[in-house]
């Protein structure tokens, strides 16, 4: 594999994962917002 | 398992350019994977001596009945900080250090794959826990709710509120940030002939709680975020004056919180199995069920939360199935436990003490399994809960456990670290202090609590007197037993000179690089060979 494509492989495992842990951020609270 | 056919040496001396920075700014600004890692394991020793003195000022009230020396609500703000920034400050981050040092070298990685988040992740902690430990000196005292921060109780935390909500906030996006590089490193940054089951089980636990930590710490961040709008933007998440449900933030936080112990121990399960095979000197039996089982184990973590409030009142089917779910998990961590007794058998043992505290991690932790199973079962938990039982429970958990897997790593990696080898009978005297006064504190507490002294209170009546005292006396004597691990890492680069391999029975990449590991190691991918030749 070369550099480049590593590279970009690791900003999309990185933004895939960043996003899942936004989503749950927002996703608990959107939890709350809706029991409350 | 595999074995680096490069030579270790060029491995280490094929880099280059440059070495670290001369000074503070070494430290300020590195974004080298064993420089922070280091100062992980530092930071989280301060931490763990500063949790400690908590721990003394908790026990030296409870050492007799009556009030002794302290006010009753600096005690509740003492057992609050000291779970914070023991599970916070102390265990999670030296695991965090122990993955920067030791996964770039296990995988044949030259650094972390996102170096500068690296570095922000690490100096975030401090700037955390100085805000946590500042609520101490502010009107109406650091924060006394207790760890779990449940609501309407944390509501009437005084000026420190807002400041232990922040702290939170930081100490989530620092793990949040620190596992986006475990997993991105490991995900992408492996040696060539390094597919996942070869991996070892060290990076193996390390994953899987990385995706743990990308799961439940923005939950615990979201619960906080609630309660801090409750308190000052006018919502009623929590509060049932307005509509809201106090019960709902404990079910949040015990979405989080219960992954949170599988956090803690799973990488000290990983440091155990590289541990083991080591010093019994044979492949770790059954690799790829360890690695399902701590697959499992993570799984099951997600579907027990609610055992935690089995008292808070729920459905019948609710019980049961959070009881059974939860005596489920003791399944996969059998596996574990009798994987570990199978690569001992018939093993040409030794007992260094990263092999002793291996050991005493696999019995004691074993004894807060059961009594975990114990509080599984909901009708029995209604008498333990809140008791010293749980309190029993959880410090074998965490202290045997956890900690000693720690001290484990830390004495197996120390002369990889410093190239010299660390003094063997301070760590075997270390060891067995530890191990004596651990139990001489904790084992009492089990009595204690199925005799029905609550927890989280600074008196007691006097029929408890007794094993407090005796509790009391193994804590004091636990906390002075890690001075002696200060002195043993404060004279490490004393000892004799570490060989690259250091321990006969190793086996892996990381101990294919000189010792100490050089400041870049494996600049160019090692050409990793998947069968390990040392045990065929």
């Amino acid at each position: 594999m070369d550099e480049q494509t590593r590279k970009k492989n690791i900003r999309r495992t990185a933004l895939i994962v960043g996003a899942v842990a936004l989503a749950f951020y927002f996703g608990f609270i959107m939890l709350g917002v809706m029991r409350s | 398992m595999t074995t680096a056919t490069v030579d270790g040496h060029a491995a280490g001396h094929d880099d280059h350019d440059h070495g670290p920075t001369k000074g503070i700014k070494r430290w300020l600004f590195s974004t080298n994977h064993k420089d922070i890692g280091t100062m992980y394991l530092i930071f989280s020793l301060v931490m763990f001596f500063v949790g400690g003195a908590m721990a003394m000022v908790i026990r030296s009230e409870l050492a007799v009945p009556g009030l002794q020396f302290v006010h009753p609500e600096f005690f509740n703000s003492m057992t609050t900080m000291h779970a914070l920034i023991m599970v916070f400050g102390a265990v999670m981050p030296a695991f965090v250090g122990l993955a920067n040092w030791m996964i770039p070298l296990m995988i044949g990685a030259p650094d972390m794959a996102l170096p500068r988040m690296n570095n922000w992740s690490f100096w975030i902690l401090p700037v955390a826990f100085g805000i946590l430990l500042s609520t101490l000196l502010m009107p109406g005292g650091g924060p006394a709710s207790g760890w779990t921060m449940y609501p309407p109780l944390v509501l009437q935390t005084g000026d420190a509120f807002p400041f232990l909500i922040f702290s939170v906030h930081l100490m989530g996006i620092s793990s949040i940030m620190g596992s986006i590089n475990v997993i991105v490193t490991i995900i992408n940054m492996r040696a060539p002939d390094m597919t996942l089951l070869k991996m070892p089980m060290f990076v193996w636990t390390w994953l899987i709680t990385a995706y743990l930590l990308i799961a439940v710490m923005p939950v615990l961040a979201g619960a906080v975020t609630m309660l801090l709008t409750d308190q000052f933007f006018g919502t009623s998440f929590f509060l049932a004056a307005g509509g809201g449900d106090p019960v709902m933030f404990q079910h949040i936080f015990w979405f989080f919180g219960h992954p949170e112990v599988y956090i803690m121990i799973l990488p000290a399960f990983g440091v155990v199995s590289e541990i083991i095979p080591t010093f019994a000197r044979k492949k770790l039996f059954g690799h790829d069920s360890m690695v399902y089982a701590a697959s499992c184990i993570a799984f099951l973590s997600f579907i027990v939360w609610a055992h935690h409030m089995f008292t808070v009142g729920m459905p019948l089917t609710g019980q049961l199935f959070f009881m059974f779910a939860t005596m489920l998990i003791a399944v996969p961590t059998g596996v574990k436990i009798f994987n570990w007794i199978a690569t001992m058998w018939r093993g040409a043992m030794t007992f260094e003490t990263p092999m002793l505290f291996s050991l005493a991690f696999v019995f004691l932790f074993t004894i807060g399994g059961f009594s975990g199973l114990m509080l599984a079962i909901q009708p029995a938990d209604v008498q333990y809960h809140d008791t010293y039982f749980v309190v029993a429970h959880f410090h074998y958990v965490l202290v045997p456990g956890s900690v000693f897997a720690i001290m484990a790593g830390a004495y197996y990696w120390l002369p990889k670290w410093t190239g010299h080898m660390y003094n063997e009978k301070l760590g075997k005297l270390h060891f067995w202090m530890s191990t004596i006064f651990v139990n001489i504190t904790f084992f009492p507490q089990h009595f204690l609590g199925l005799a029905g002294m609550p927890r989280r209170i600074p008196d007691y009546s006097v029929q408890f007197a007794d094993f407090n005292l005796i509790s009391s006396i193994g804590a004091f004597g636990f906390g002075l037993s890690q001075l002696i691990f200060v002195f043993v890492l404060l004279t490490a680069w004393k000892g004799a000179k570490a060989t690259d391999r250091v321990w006969e029975g190793s086996h892996g990449l990381e101990w294919t690089v000189p010792s100490p590991a050089p400041w870049h190691t494996f600049t160019t991918p090692p050409k990793a060979r998947i069968a390990d030749e040392a045990f065929e």
